[in-house]
């Protein structure tokens, strides 16, 4: 069988170009650190791991119970518990820097200053290979999402980061605005070198019985295979507006819905909630791309970037 | 941690509305003690979406090979799919996961607490435990007669202790009582129920002042049951954050309470 192509380059042509053997990420908050997975699994197989969301300082996250099942999804609200950026760097990212698979930092401030701080923090940290900006976290207080939804603040983090790392960085945005363009231009403006498109969608769950939310903070993030066709959309409308590549996530499961958002514009993708019903999944979805790619005659996985996009 | 397909050999319902089902035991699963767990993957579509977690009840010799089994009452979707599952059926599992029970070395008298379907897995380690000579007293709790495990499925050398809300089987009441009454008798306490029961527990052993350690096992919301999703978290009254399915789901209730 032919071989296929399936690398992809980020940052092509800037001094950190970073090069991914092939499409298939984990994404942010779906895979922890990926310290326990890479005991058990090759995750040197994989285009590249993205860490769980990262702040400043460490984080407890928020009151349970956090997450619930809905309709081929879930709903979330984890609060950043995490183990701060100094802890990642002085323990985690040494681990890392032994893998072949490179990992991008998932970054998330309360502040402007706290972006730019993070970025300072994992500049030129062996085993950071990229950072992946969250201006889209619907779960906590402050930061996150407010930055995500005004296309002036968003190109402000993405000034405050750049000017503070040379390390590939890609803006992940939210689905919770009336019109993603906007912001998906601002940040390509303003130095970004890919876009996530997406994070999770803005949701929630009433427990009738005792009548009142689920969730200890009511509202969360829907994910999982019921935001797939949300997030293929947004996949489509932001290649409309960067030629930066675009990394998707919404309810990959299986390497079909991967060609999806490939042809809808996406250069990589990323595996998230699907990891929690089959640790294999990013393997999964890995080989059945590679499979579908040699079935169909495809040679390389850039021959089908986008090819579903109308040309007008 | 590979999901594994394992077979379904016997599917029945137990007592009361609690059921039984067994399973062919992949290899990686003879390693399990007592208190570990297993996800199981409910249906083969996408909804439900996410596995649910079910102690290991049981293992067993059976006509194929090792067995294993999980033990639950029908209370949702997940529950309900796999109480229909028949022998030769394919279910999807991952396991074993999380932290066990750990019993003391050269420690004789074990008293086993249970609230409702909380026995699952005591079962399982009074039978280890009786293998290793030890006497285990198991006090068992439910609402009525009908939530209380049989003690004819029991090994013969286990004492069964039972108490019922109604007062249908044993002395009415919570299990408290005769937990409070049997702590100083014991050398190490293993327990599993919902989470007033340990407060309880906890409270009677503080009073006690006899600083007998109680092993329990944690129920909380997981989605992956791996440590990836951060969904099960406990948070100790000491501070910091801790995960049930991977620093658990067994706690020293000192160290949470
Ligand atoms: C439990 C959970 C935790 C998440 N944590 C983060 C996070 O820390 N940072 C982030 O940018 N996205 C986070 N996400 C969003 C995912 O990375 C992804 O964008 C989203 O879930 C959609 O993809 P999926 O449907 O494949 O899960 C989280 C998602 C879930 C389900
Ligand atoms: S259930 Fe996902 S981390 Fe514990």
């Amino acid at each position: 069988m032919a071989h296929v192509d399936l690398s992809v380059t980020l940052a092509a042509g800037q001094k950190q170009e970073l090069r991914l053997r092939n499409p298939v990420m984990v994404a942010s908050g779906t895979f922890s650190n990926g310290i326990e997975f890479a005991k058990r699994f090759d995750v040197d197989e994989l285009g590249a791991i993205v860490s769980k969301g990262t702040t400043l300082r460490p984080r407890r996250g928020n009151p349970v119970p956090r997450t619930v099942e809905t309709p081929s999804g879930m709903i979330n609200s984890i609060g950043f518990q995490n183990v701060g950026v100094g802890t990642l760097v002085s323990e985690v990212a040494p681990v890392w820097a032994r893998w072949q698979a490179p990992v991008l930092v998932n970054i998330m401030g309360e502040t402007l200053a706290e972006y730019g701080q993070l970025a300072q923090r994992l500049d030129g940290v062996p085993g950071v290979a990229g950072l992946e900006v969250n201006i889209s976290c619907p779960n906590v207080e402050a930061g996150g999402l407010e930055f995500g939804q005004d296309p002036l603040l968003a190109a402000d983090v993405t000034r405050e980061v750049r000017r503070h790392t040379a390390l590939p960085m890609s803006v992940k945005v939210t689905p919770g605005v009336t019109d993603l363009r906007p912001i998906v231009a601002a940040v390509s403006d303003a130095g970004a070198d890919a876009i996530t498109v997406m994070n999770t969608v803005p949701a929630m769950a009433i427990d009738v019985r005792a009548r009142r939310p689920v969730l200890a903070t009511a509202f969360g993030g829907l994910s999982g295979p019921a935001v797939k066709p949300i997030a293929l959309r947004l996949v489509y409308l932001a290649a409309s507006v960067t030629n930066l590549p675009i990394l998707a996530a919404g309810g990959v499961s299986s390497g079909l819905d991967a060609v999806e958002f490939l042809m809808a514009g996406a250069s990589a993708i990323q595996v998230g909630t699907a990891t929690f019903r089959d640790p294999q999944a990013p393997w999964k979805v890995l080989a059945e791309l590679r499979e579908w790619c040699e079935r169909e005659g495809v040679s390389s996985i850039g021959e089908i970037v986008g090819v579903a996009r109308r040309r007008d | 941690m590979r999901s594994l397909d394992v077979e379904v050999t016997e599917s029945a319902r137990l007592y009361g509305d609690t059921h039984v089902l067994w399973m062919t035991r992949p290899p990686h699963l003879a390693n399990a003690t007592p208190g570990q767990f297993v996800m199981v993957y409910i249906g083969e579509h996408t909804d439900p979406l996410l596995g649910r977690a079910f102690s290991i009840h049981r293992t067993r010799e059976g006509e194929q090979g090792p067995e294993f089994a999980v033990l639950f009452d029908v209370v949702g979707r997940g529950t309900e799919w796999l109480s229909r599952r028949e022998p030769g059926d394919a279910v999807r599992v991952v396991g074993p996961l999380g932290r066990g029970f750990e019993p003391r070395e050269r420690v004789q008298r074990m008293l086993l607490v249970g609230g409702g379907i909380g026995c699952a897995p005591l079962i399982w380690l009074a039978d280890r435990l009786i293998e290793e000579g030890r006497e285990v007293t198991l006090l068992l709790g439910g609402r009525t007669e009908a939530q209380i495990f049989p003690a004819a499925q029991l090994p013969p050398a286990v004492e069964l202790i039972a108490t019922t809300e109604d007062g249908s089987l044993g002395t009415r009441g919570l299990v408290t009582k005769p937990f409070e009454e049997l702590l100083p008798w014991s050398d190490q306490v293993f327990a599993c129920g919902p989470n007033r029961m340990f407060e309880a527990m906890h409270d009677v052993a503080r009073r006690s002042g006899l600083r007998k350690p109680i092993q329990a096992l944690l129920e909380g919301t997981m989605a992956c049951g791996m440590g990836i999703c951060y969904s099960c978290a406990v948070f100790p009254r000491r501070g910091g954050v801790r995960l049930i399915c991977t620093d658990g789901p067994m706690f020293d209730l000192r160290d949470l309470y």
